[in-house]
């Protein structure tokens, strides 16, 4: 019999049926996807013993403790530490993500560290009577930050520029407080100790200003829902009607009734102890704390650990508004440690006008990278051992150490050595030489994490004091009577909210909080839960009248600059207002209040 | 269609059923023995084992899974029995300390943290639940290894029971049992 051609395609049309309706193609397929999920180049975690580690959050001010569940010596999920005094067992959640940072794409380990150092050391030579060589550091209140008040009392001209808010040497009493009002401060989302604020919580009533429905505002008893960039001028409504007057001009700033005013102020006065949050600068949270007597109550004076003898020679630590304009030659920055972010329009302007040189030691190009002639790579927590200073709730004085969870990569430096090397000042193991100096104070109980139990330092022999803090233990010191601190000194610079508003700019910037870590970079991103880097949000009106729609690139102006972003269209944002996610790129052209408006691109 | 073509078509269908649903289950999965011819009836029979007493759990809550071979020499530091399986355990691994290299059935891809210890402790659900009969056994069966993916074939169907341990069959009994599901329960 002879087969024909039509024959040969019945028997492929019939198998091609036929093995439709096996499990062999959908197998297939599936098992296709499956194998990609295994392509080389796809990161495999360690396999191996699985351990705890114990380590404290460097990612904030916080200073959270940590536990780490490692698996082959490899964080693999981080969680709170139970019982813990200050932290109760809690963590953010960028704290429970922490551990990615190392991996963050914005990540650099390669610089131009000899190039620099060379450059630093020429400058160094040709400094002028008048010019200083300067470090700025962005965490205050390390043993770092002792090491770079040496290096600059060690130099020619040096001076020590901390970052860091009114509060330097006093501390926020959480637990004494029973009513709180926050000008803007996000309490429950990003400041202080999350597990510490919300163990006070139940303890006071709060009130909280705000513009935008943000999360503590929803979670606050009382949200004041005032025009955006008011802060000032409801601080300084509640002054004048707790001296008896009627804040007529305050209420028309902030949209807040007259009678609100003379009730919030009444509440204030009846139901204290009562403290009032205000940014770094806001001039009007200091009056009213000391008008309502919360200095000496719920703001107290918290001494520092103890440090060597023989690190007191130093430079004092100044503001930097304090720093003469066009005096700096040789400015050196420590953006190793996230904190304070001074805005580079505040920076440059007290550099010298000829060559300057700026050098950052950082993890990212993001911050002052994008200024600096010279980017010295730095490790970034887990993977560094530094000290952290005590949280603004913090009452008692605190010595407590990130240790590294994972190894840096090679090429990386240490900046509190490079600094000091590059000021000729010689150091050894600063962290042991201040964990010595606490022990031999005797005074404070040691937590550790692994026992979850506290023992008097002074019961623990020095070398095994040394051991538990560098297995992540926690040295807390003794609560002094509560004392009254000196006057809260606002920084210069101070209330310019709303100041920049002009008719060209009438939109009033509110920052919130950017995310950080990768993982919840990506899933804010995909979920839209938060703004991502380069977005602004306006209210659908304002975004008609300037032309722009949803997801539209625009150009975000203000006094200091303009920058590129994308607009997201949310009826949630007051009228008036464009939110911003607070990243160095926004922060240098735009603060908090100040006047700005959305172009077109 | 004529009956002559009927014909061709009907035996390519044919083909194609038999190639699909015997030869290809055969030839995607490649086969290895276990290293070591273990029998679980007999422990749990003869030596009253229960499963925790070897797939026990650390003293922090996590699954040990297989046990290492110290768990075995305990008892078998010398032959308990006769069985030729037994000596030549005794023999190839006990001996010179080698720890044997077993095939898990039931591993899990990277990408999937999944906790024994909610399941088991909390949930309380019985190890046969998801790995079958595997206690009854007297031997221990071939690993199947998918050739494409690499996975066990178990994840596909484990034997003993009307399901697999695929990503569908952890939200199916989820949803069966009304527990709470979300990505990230299992994908950290």
């Amino acid at each position: 019999m002879k087969t024909t051609r039509r024959e040969i395609l019945f028997f492929a049309g019939g198998s091609a049926v036929g093995i439709l309706m096996t499990p062999a193609p959908w197998r297939l397929i599936t098992d296709t996807a499956l194998w990609s999920e295994n392509w080389p180049g796809i990161p495999r975690p360690a396999r191996g013993a699985i351990t705890a580690r114990y380590t404290n959050c460097a990612l904030c001010a916080a200073g959270c403790a940590v536990r780490a569940r490692c698996v082959a010596e490899q964080p693999v999920s981080l969680a709170g530490v139970a019982g813990h005094p200050l932290s109760h067992g809690a963590l953010c959640a960028y704290g429970l993500a922490g551990h990615h940072l190392p991996y963050h794409p914005a990540r650099v380990t390669r610089g131009s560290e000899r190039e620099a150092m060379a450059a630093v050391t020429a400058a160094m030579d040709r400094l002028a009577g008048n010019e200083h060589m300067a470090v700025l550091d962005l965490r205050p209140g390390r043993t770092a930050s002792w090491t770079y008040r040496r290096a600059m009392a060690a130099v020619k001209n040096g001076v020590y520029v901390a970052a860091g808010g009114a509060l330097a040497n006093a501390a926020i009493d959480l637990s004494k407080a029973r009513t709180v009002l926050s000008l803007g401060v996000p309490l429950l989302e990003d400041w202080g100790t999350p597990g510490n604020v919300m163990a006070a919580r139940a303890g006071f009533h709060l009130i909280q200003a705000d513009a935008v429905e943000s999360r503590t505002a929803v979670m606050a008893d009382q949200w004041l829902r005032i025009k955006a960039g008011s802060e000032e001028a409801l601080g300084q409504g509640i002054l004048q009607a707790l001296g008896g007057q009627t804040p007529v001009a305050a209420a028309e700033a902030t949209g807040i009734a007259e009678q609100q005013f003379l009730a919030l102020a009444g509440e204030l006065r009846q139901n204290g102890p009562a403290l009032v949050l205000g940014g770094a600068r806001s001039k009007s949270a200091a009056q009213l704390n000391d008008a309502l007597g919360a200095l000496g109550r719920t703001i107290v004076v918290r001494r520092e650990a103890p440090v060597p003898d023989a690190w007191k020679k130093a430079a004092p630590a100044v503001d930097l508004a304090s720093v003469e304009d066009g005096s700096i030659r040789v400015l050196l920055i420590d953006e190793s440690a996230p904190g304070a972010y001074l805005p580079w329009s505040a920076v440059e302007p007290k550099l010298v006008r000829d060559n300057p040189v700026v050098v950052t030691l950082g993890w990212t190009r993001d911050g002052y990278g994008r200024h600096a002639q010279y980017l010295v790579p730095a490790g970034v927590y887990p993977e560094v051992t530094d000290d952290l200073p005590p949280a603004v709730d913090s009452v008692a004085a605190t010595f407590r150490m990130s240790v590294p969870l994972v190894q840096a990569p090679e090429g990386v430096v240490k900046p509190e050595e490079w600094i000091a090397r590059a000021a000729g000042l010689q150091v050894g193991d600063t962290l042991r030489e201040r964990a010595d100096a606490v022990h031999r104070a005797g005074r404070g109980t040691l937590f550790t994490y692994a026992g979850g139990k506290s023992v008097a330092a002074k019961d623990v022999k020095i070398d095994d004091f040394w051991k538990a803090l560098q297995a992540g233990a926690c040295w807390m010191d003794e609560v002094e009577p509560a004392r009254r601190p000196a006057a809260v000194k606002v920084a210069a610079g101070a209330t310019r909210q709303a100041a920049d508003l002009t008719d060209d700019l009438p939109l009033v910037v509110v920052l919130t909080e950017a995310p950080s870590s990768p993982l919840l970079s990506k899933i804010y991103q995909e979920s839209n839960l938060k703004l991502g880097p380069e977005q602004v949000a306006i209210h659908p009106l304002e975004a008609r009248a300037a032309g722009v729609e949803d997801g539209a690139r625009a150009v975000l102006e203000t006094l200091a600059g303009r920058i590129d972003v994308e607009v997201r269209v949310d009826a949630g944002v007051p009228l008036g207002a464009v939110l911003v996610a607070s990243r160095p790129a926004v922060l240098d052209v735009c603060g908090a209040g100040v006047g700005a408006k959305v172009v077109r691109a | 269609m004529t009956i002559r073509g009927k014909i061709p078509f009907l035996a390519g269908t044919l083909i194609a059923l038999g190639v699909g649903w015997v030869g290809f289950p055969y030839a995607i999965n490649q086969r290895r023995p276990q290293p070591v011819d273990f029998s679980h009836k007999v422990h749990a029979d003869k030596a009253g084992a229960k499963c925790e007493d070897c797939h026990a759990f650390r003293e922090d809550g996590t699954f040990a899974g297989i046990p290492s071979l110290d768990k075995c020499s305990g008892c078998h530091a010398a032959a308990m029995g006769t069985t030729v399986a037994e000596r030549s355990f005794i023999d190839q691994y006990v001996t010179p300390n080698r720890e044997p290299q077993w095939e898990d059935y039931a591993r899990q891809p990277e990408n999937v943290f999944f906790s024994h210890s909610v399941h088991v402790k909390r949930a309380g659900m019985r190890c046969e639940s998801c790995h079958g009969p595997t206690g009854g056994s007297d031997s221990l069966r071939p690993y199947r290894e998918d050739r494409i993916s690499g996975y066990s074939a178990d994840i596909w169907k484990v034997k003993g029971t009307n399901h697999g341990m695929k990503m569908a069959d952890c939200v199916d009994c989820h949803r069966t049992n009304q527990m709470e599901q979300s990505c990230l329960d299992c994908h950290k």
